[in-house]
């Protein structure tokens, strides 16, 4: 019970993870019906512009007061979500839009999001550093027990991931669900033609939903690089579970890649905890329960209309 | 209303073009700064004064657009595309391709600095190395495009004798430079700075010649390559051979780099069969001549008996050239000559050039003697016959069947004679990267491009292909219970198991939709991926088979053949396994199965209404694909013979999509092209800019190709006949008013 419920704390703090980048690609999926293959980068750029933040702001860390602590951590995260919604603004400028006024075919934008994703990569390593394991300046203590549920603890690292990924997509729910963006939004996914009719202008309700897609991201590489070590390739691996997150949970839907990253995260931690399986399946998991999952439900766990998130 | 200077369209272009100009700063600016002071790079990229130079760049960029209607008509006088073309080629001769190997970086700035110093120069070669490459460069375009602008056409003769100048003074300064060594040189620079200039020599008598107000290059091109047919592989045939016979190196021992007429002297009264010799000494030059007679007559008079006159004497020349030069380099060595190694080691580039005219002659009189020009032209279009449009109309690469095989028949020869001459380098490359990988793209592209389906996983197969030989030649720790077999007769078999993997996978999963096909296929190929990686007992994890996949060798009693010795046995063997498939998957492609294919990309609903079996038709694709992948892996296996699960990280499965889709969704030559071009770009790159930037620059390339030739580089006729566009093609809001105009516009 004791090693379930850590490997579950574990589970959820990587899944939450892994959900908040899902998020970006399924709004991108929802409004395009792409495939955003960059979106990895702007996790990326999240977390090396946040750490700029607060490595201007703490150094190279040590004892701050108590009352600075938060307060870093959230400029952090808004620094991280903000790059992460400009690069995103600027990846549909650059490789999205282009190609629409173009009628390109549908692969020409995965290939030209790979391209971007390439790119950014390489050049982030150019502009920073091609260390893998950057790490954010120590500025409290992460590993700090916070409480512990039958002997389980919980730690203050775990915490604050989750917590913030709740409120941030609590927050998304709201902004797609109740607002005039979000219903343009739900619009443009259910029926672009009609909605641009209606009076929605579709350019810029994609552009939105890039960058809402790219603050999210972004606050997740804020969040991932707090947590473990970031580096210039950091994007990928994460990039494509929570791919797989999304396509789990049924691509298109913002509930969906919530219950989807949640999901693929705590199964990853769980299933090779096993005493017969093994830490070194633990991306084979992932992919055989994807696999699976698409098997018997073809459209995700909870189907694909970005629609019915309302 | 909204009035302002900051939301007009000039002005948001104006940003875009100085953040193009930002970015293009920080791409060439210095590498990456430490862990301790993380913005380093940036504030060196950004804070020199080299921004202002990227800034300028971008207001050039702005200006260019802005001012783009004003600039356009020029665009279409004569002459402008060929002088683009050849001002291009020649500065990217002298910028970026190498002048003589054994010189340092071998550019051409550093062989001029080594140039300048050599106090027995020949003084045309030291005058233009010092300082006459650069001023004539841009004194013939400045000439030519003064003519165009002004449209004085005495200029542009001017422009035309300096080209010729240049033409002239490139090869002969750049080998008067190479005598003065005695090391062994491939280089391309001054043969490219060659051809630019021909080209600037095109464009400047264009430009003085025509009397028509507006170019159409296509037309023009159309009208070259079917006026006469084989024309231009006579032409191209005349100017290798020429340089081959005449000025190119025959055999290379250590020391000496002897031309024709020295290998001749060299092997008199060496006891060289007597063919050999009498090719070396006058027959080669006859044999020339003749060859050279008949196919210009063939051309000239499209006489198809003629024709097949040149072709024969193409083809038996072609035989005695390859044979004289495998006599000479055997006498060579056993004669021990100055270190000769032995048959076909040692050779210059001149046997091959030769080797290469031959067979572009042949090639002419192929195409003359099969050219169909008395007959109307029809083609058949969905099953009706309709007048085939005009050569210009069909983008000229494959406008009609005579352009068709003579830009066939030019790779051909290039495929062929090129990589001999090459380095050892590049051999290599040519084989495990461009030769294998185009393999790949060719079956990824029936997958993708023609039953539009997106697999992102498509290296399992390659490493399950890979694996599968490894077993077979008894590498792996377990062994096949059999007994081993050659990794030759491990080709059905790989093919085979790669059919039923492509079958297994495909079975469960083809139902899917698009995306969903995408992550599932991308989590297969991890899954291969890891499972050789912890499947320690079976496939030797991360260290690779042990012992090494042998080299295969064909021993029929008579005869005997063995691999390995270099890479051009697998070169030749991967040109011939690769002309096999395209040749079967053209068929395929033209077949009911690819009609079916296309009709259940556009529309499966609709294709399996009208009857096509569409599960059926998918899992044929994929399981063709596959099995080409697995061959690809067969080849990979036993050319390197040493491979580890990182061979087939899920990056080269992006990549293998990258390439066909690069190349053109759908297209044969598209993918090959895509997959060729993609492969040969990183290593091309590995002279110009620093190793850890090179992905960058791939990326900044694929991406412009989307932005603005989004169908590829040679995109598929029936795709782009039968897609036009994405869902959302039109900007659908505001399509009343055109963009900029209107009101609130203008400020």
């Amino acid at each position: 019970m004791h090693d379930f419920l850590l490997y579950l704390f574990s589970g959820l703090t990587r899944g939450s993870m892994y959900a908040l980048i899902a998020l970006g690609y399924t709004l991108v999926y929802g409004v395009l019906q792409l495939i955003n293959f960059a979106h990895s980068e702007v996790f990326m750029a999240g977390a090396f512009a946040s750490f700029i933040v607060v490595h201007a702001i703490v150094g190279e860390g040590g004892d701050l007061p108590g009352w600075v602590v938060p307060l870093v951590f959230i400029l952090g995260l808004f620094s991280g979500g903000l790059t992460g919604a400009a690069v995103a603004w600027g990846l549909e400028r650059i490789a999205y839009r282009p190609l629409r006024k173009r009628g390109a075919p549908k692969l020409a934008f995965l290939i030209s999001a790979i391209g971007m994703s390439f790119l950014l990569s390489a050049l982030a390593g150019k502009l920073f550093n091609r260390f893998t394991n950057n790490q954010f300046p120590d500025y409290f203590n992460k590993d700090a027990i916070v409480f512990s549920i039958f002997g389980a603890e919980v730690r203050l690292i775990q915490l604050i991931i989750v917590g913030s990924a709740i409120v941030m997509m609590l927050f998304l729910d709201r902004l797609v669900s109740g607002t005039k963006l979000g219903r343009s939004i739900r619009g443009v996914a259910e029926d672009a033609p009609t909605a641009a009719l209606m009076g929605i202008n579709i350019d810029k309700t994609i552009s939105r939903t890039f960058v809402i897609g790219g603050a999210l991201g972004g606050a997740a590489g804020f969040l991932f690089g707090t947590a473990f070590v970031f580096s210039n390739i950091m994007g990928f691996l994460p990039g494509v579970k929570a791919f797989a997150a999304a396509v789990l949970g049924g691509i298109g839907n913002i509930r969906g890649a919530m219950v989807g990253g949640l999901l693929l995260g705590v199964i990853e931690v769980l299933i090779p905890a096993l005493p017969f399986i093994g830490t070194k399946w633990t991306d084979v998991v992932a992919f055989v329960v994807l696999v699976l999952v698409l098997v018997f439900r073809p459209t995700g766990i909870l189907g694909e209309k970005l629609g019915r998130a309302a | 209303m909204k009035s302002n200077v900051f939301s007009s369209p000039v002005f948001k272009r104006l940003l875009a073009c100085l953040a193009l100009g930002f970015a293009l700063a920080i791409m060439v600016g210095p590498q990456q700064g430490t862990q301790q002071d993380y913005g380093l790079a940036f504030r060196q990229a950004v804070f020199a004064p080299r921004i202002f130079l990227f800034l300028g760049i971008g207001l050039l960029v702005f200006v260019l657009v802005t001012y783009w209607s004003k600039i356009t008509p020029y665009f279409h006088r004569s002459g402008v595309a060929p002088l683009a073309v050849g001002l291009v080629t020649v500065v990217a001769a002298q910028t970026l391709l190498k002048w003589h190997d054994p010189t340092g970086d071998g550019k051409f700035h550093t062989v001029s600095d080594a140039a300048v110093n050599i106090d027995g120069l020949a003084p045309l070669a030291q005058v233009y190395f010092s300082w006459l490459a650069w001023p004539l460069l841009f004194v013939t375009v400045l000439l030519a495009g003064s003519a165009i602008v002004l449209e004085k056409r005495p200029i542009a003769w001017g422009a035309a004798v300096l080209a010729i100048a240049g033409a002239f003074i490139a090869p002969v300064a750049q080998s008067a430079y190479a005598a003065t060594t005695t090391r062994i040189d491939h280089s391309l620079g001054a043969g490219s700075a060659v051809s630019g200039y021909l080209v600037l020599l095109g464009a400047a008598v264009t430009i003085a010649m025509s009397k028509q107000e507006s170019a159409d290059t296509k037309a023009f091109f159309g009208r070259v390559l079917t006026w006469r047919p084989g024309l231009p592989l006579a032409v191209l045939g005349l100017i290798v051979g020429t340089l081959g016979l005449a000025s190119a190196t025959w055999f290379s021992p250590s020391k000496t780099n002897a031309t024709l007429t020295d290998t001749a002297t060299f092997f008199t009264g060496k006891g060289l069969a007597p063919i050999a010799e009498a090719y070396l000494s006058f027959l080669g030059f006859i044999l020339f001549g003749l060859t050279l007679i008949a196919a210009a007559a063939a051309t000239y008079l499209r006489n198809k008996i003629v024709g097949w006159v040149a072709f024969a004497l193409g083809l038996v020349s072609l035989y005695l050239t390859l044979n004289t030069m495998y006599l000479f380099s055997s006498a060579g060595a056993s004669l021990k000559i100055d270190q000769a190694s032995g048959p076909w080691q040692n050779l210059g580039s001149g046997g091959w050039m030769a080797s290469a005219a031959f067979f572009l002659f042949a090639g002419a009189g192929f195409v003359v003697a099969t050219a169909d020009w008395k007959k109307a032209k029809t083609i058949i279009v969905n099953g009706l016959k309709v007048a085939a449009p005009k050569s210009s109309d069909h983008g000229g690469l494959f406008g009609n069947a005579t352009a068709t095989k003579t830009l066939l028949l030019v790779v051909f020869a290039a495929a062929l004679f090129y990589p001999p001459t090459a380095t050892s380098f590049w051999q290599a490359v040519l084989v495990t990267q461009i030769g294998i990988y185009v393999l790949l793209a060719i079956g990824l592209n029936v997958v993708v491009g023609w039953a539009g389906l997106l697999d992102l996983g498509f290296i399992a197969f390659y490493a399950i292909g890979s694996y599968a030989t490894a077993y077979l030649v008894g590498s792996l720790p377990i062994k096949p219970p059999w007994g081993v077999i050659s990794p030759m007769l491990a080709i059905p078999f790989a093919i085979a198991i790669c059919l039923v993997a492509g079958v297994l996978l495909g079975g469960p999963t083809l139902r899917l939709r698009g995306d969903y096909l995408a992550i599932v296929t991308l989590g297969f190929g991890e899954i291969v991926r890891i499972v050789a990686i912890n499947a320690d007992g079976v496939t030797n994890s991360t260290r690779g088979p042990s012992p090494q996949v042998p080299h295969p060798v064909i021993d029929l009693g008579f005869i005997r053949f063995e691999f390995g010795l270099n890479q051009l046995q697998y070169w030749y063997l991967l040109l011939i396994i690769i002309v096999i498939v395209v040749v079967l998957f053209r068929a395929l492609e033209e077949s009911r199965t690819g009609r079916a294919w296309a009709a259940v990309r556009e529309d499966e609903i609709a294709a399996q209404a009208s009857g096509v079996n569409t599960f059926r038709i998918k899992l044929l694709a994929f399981a063709i694909g596959a099995s080409t992948s697995g061959l690809a892996g067969v080849f990979f296996a036993s050319d390197v013979g040493f491979f580890t699960p990182d061979n087939f990280i899920l990056n080269n499965s992006i990549l293998v999509v990258a390439y066909v889709v690069f190349g053109g969704m759908g297209s044969l030559p598209g993918a090959m092209a895509g997959a060729a071009v993609l492969t040969w770009l990183p290593e091309f790159l590995k002279d110009q800019v620093p190793a850890e930037d090179r992905q960058m620059w791939i990326g900044a390339v694929v991406l412009l190709m989307m932005i603005f030739r989004p169908g590829g580089l040679i995109p598929a006729k029936r795709r782009a006949a039968e897609l036009h566009g994405y869902d959302i093609d039109e900007p659908l809001e505001g399509s009343a008013v055109p963009a900029g105009e209107g009101m609130g516009a203008k400020s």
